[in-house]
């Protein structure tokens, strides 16, 4: 007998409590978490985007790429050695449209790849969200550091990086415009930490995201409140099944009198988490995927099935061990007491 | 040969550097089909005795044979199973589960028996047995609709249910009045007879030693000649 489900039928109103908790904590993490992916997307998708592999700026620019000046020996040897790698740089500018308004853009040139768009002198192509406020393809842009004009070219999806559109510009553009040479940057899809390069450095791509300004504080602060989510979620469990746990010693002691097995209420009480806790998951997914669908444009908010599915096992696991550690009572009641106790 | 029998059982309380002896060494045998009732004052021992012979406390020295074998030499679990298979409880409470419906209480215990009976055998069973106690029109209540003696009379059909050979009842009218306690005493009674239980009944009320078949007084855990 489903003596689990008989108690929630029964006790309607004290498990629907225990669920809409549940369902606004997990429906609060999961926007959050939408909006901790939507930003890191926003702060750094064009590196995100990227396959695995392995970042390398010099040695001496004390781990900030905009220091980085890989000398282009080292540079040539590696674009010869490993036929997909790439060389790149990025840098913070401005873009000026027709009616002389100004926008800031994330400028990124890099030698022939199929990971980056490459474009020759004066053409551009840009992020998706400039198309959005009104730039069209054809359209002549200026920047004040270069004497000529860039033809847009065309728009690319999800090319963002520091919160900015990145605008792909051609090697000799982006000399021009910053005064440089020589590319800060060269990734090697695939390459793997071990791969030693004399003066360079290797980051992974997780490292590499870190060094990126403001990228790990904004990922960290997010993450945490993430985080501090799933933990009370678990202390809502631990805390409110130790008080119906503590309610029903009486009745849990004249069970075990009877020889009711101490397992057989442990999965009663498994049994009444899974329950409240899948349909409160059910109805916070619901929820925040149809937030997904209509978040405001300029609302940076992703929240993917991969990372709907993550914190959902977490919860589910979170709730087992709070209502597990809430149902030590069960094991520690013993028959005796809850006969001499009275009625139940 | 009796069922269950009780030999030289003590049993000791320590509380700090105190020890108390509330058993002083207990001898006892109960027959099939039978009332036992232990009858004494408050704080003779006969509580402690009835759940040690039930087996929901160990005794310190001593032994409680039942079907000839040792149950102080069991582990927790195989004292459990006997609980649930061969012993029925009565107490002074009804002490129902209180999100179960009459039915679904005995139909619990089947299951906790672990009644090889199918599910319409289960139900035909618990009809029969709510019958015997006189509560069949009340199988869909809750136990919070039940008076005061309708739920020592599902208590005892809990107790009977999965035809158990011994029958423990605590001060199983204690909580009742003097119409319903005889009632509930007399329904003990008749089902000890029918289905030849043996039966061993804690009670303070005087009056319900009529409906057993043997008396045992205790003073002081022990028991009076």
């Amino acid at each position: 007998m489903n003596i689990a489900w008989k108690e929630i039928k029964k006790n309607k109103v004290r498990f629907l409590i225990l669920g809409s908790i549940v369902f606004l904590v997990s429906l609060l993490t999961f926007i959050i978490s939408g909006l901790a992916n939507g930003l890191s997307q926003d702060n750094a998708a064009l590196i995100k985007d990227l396959p695995s592999g392995q970042f390398y700026m010099n040695e001496d620019a004390d781990e900030t790429y905009n220091l980085s000046r890989i000398d282009s020996s080292i540079q040539d040897e590696l674009l010869n050695k490993q036929k997909d790698a790439v060389a790149f740089s990025i840098q913070m500018g401005f873009l000026n449209d027709s009616e002389d308004k100004q926008r800031s853009v994330a400028f990124v040139t890099s030698t022939h790849s199929k990971l980056f768009n490459n474009v020759k002198n004066g053409e551009i192509v840009l992020d998706r969200s400039l198309e959005d406020e009104g730039i069209k393809v054809g359209d002549t842009l200026t920047n004040n550091q270069y004497s000529g004009k860039f033809v847009v070219k065309g728009f690319v999806d999800q090319k963002k990086y520091s919160h900015a559109p990145v605008a792909y510009i051609s090697m000799e553009n982006y000399s021009e415009i910053y005064r440089v040479k020589e590319m800060q940057l060269v990734f090697i899809p695939g390459g793997d930490s071990s791969q030693e390069i004399a003066g360079l450095q290797s980051f992974s791509k997780k490292d590499f995201l870190n060094t990126i300004p403001s990228y790990s504080a904004e990922q960290m602060s997010l993450n945490m409140i993430v985080w501090f989510l799933v933990i009370i979620s678990g202390l809502l469990f631990a805390i409110f099944f130790y008080m119906m746990n503590v309610q029903k010693i009486g009745l849990y002691g004249i069970l075990k009198a009877i020889g009711v097995k101490t397992s057989t209420l442990f999965k009663m009480m498994w049994t009444q988490m899974v329950f409240i806790t899948v349909i409160a998951l059910a109805i916070s997914i619901t929820f925040s995927q149809v937030f997904n669908i209509i978040a405001p444009e300029g609302m940076p908010f992703s929240l993917t099935p991969e990372t709907t599915i993550q914190l959902s096992v977490v919860f589910l696991i979170i709730g087992f061990i709070g209502a597990t550690l809430s149902g030590v009572q069960i094991k520690k009641v013993e028959p005796l007491q809850a006969i001499q106790q009275g009625e139940v | 040969m009796a069922l269950f029998t009780i030999d030289e059982v003590r049993k000791t309380f320590t509380n700090g550097e105190v020890k108390e002896e509330i058993l002083k060494g207990i001898n006892l045998s109960l027959r099939e089909g039978e009332i036992t009732a232990l009858v004494g004052a408050s704080g003779s021992g006969k509580s402690t005795l009835l759940t040690i012979a039930a087996g929901l406390q160990p005794a310190t020295v001593g032994q409680v044979m039942f079907q000839g074998k040792n149950m102080t030499h069991m582990n927790s679990e195989q004292v459990r199973k006997i609980r649930a298979s061969e012993f029925g409880f009565v107490f002074q409470f009804a002490h129902l589960v209180p999100f179960l419906t009459v039915e679904e209480q005995l139909l619990l215990m089947l299951d906790v028996s672990e009644s090889k009976l199918k599910k319409h055998e289960q139900k035909k069973e618990v009809d029969k047995t709510l019958k015997l106690v006189g509560m069949e029109h009340r199988k869909n209540a809750y136990p919070s609709s039940l008076s005061g003696g309708e739920k020592q009379r599902v208590a005892v059909a809990r107790a009977i249910i999965h035809k158990p050979k011994v029958l423990f009842a605590d001060e199983p009218t204690a909580s009742l009045d003097s119409k319903r306690s005889k009632d509930v005493m007399s329904l003990i009674r008749d089902l000890t007879k029918t289905l030849n239980i043996t039966t061993l009944i804690v009670t303070h009320d005087e009056e319900m030693l009529a409906f057993a078949d043997h008396v045992i007084k205790m003073s002081d855990g022990q028991v009076k000649p």
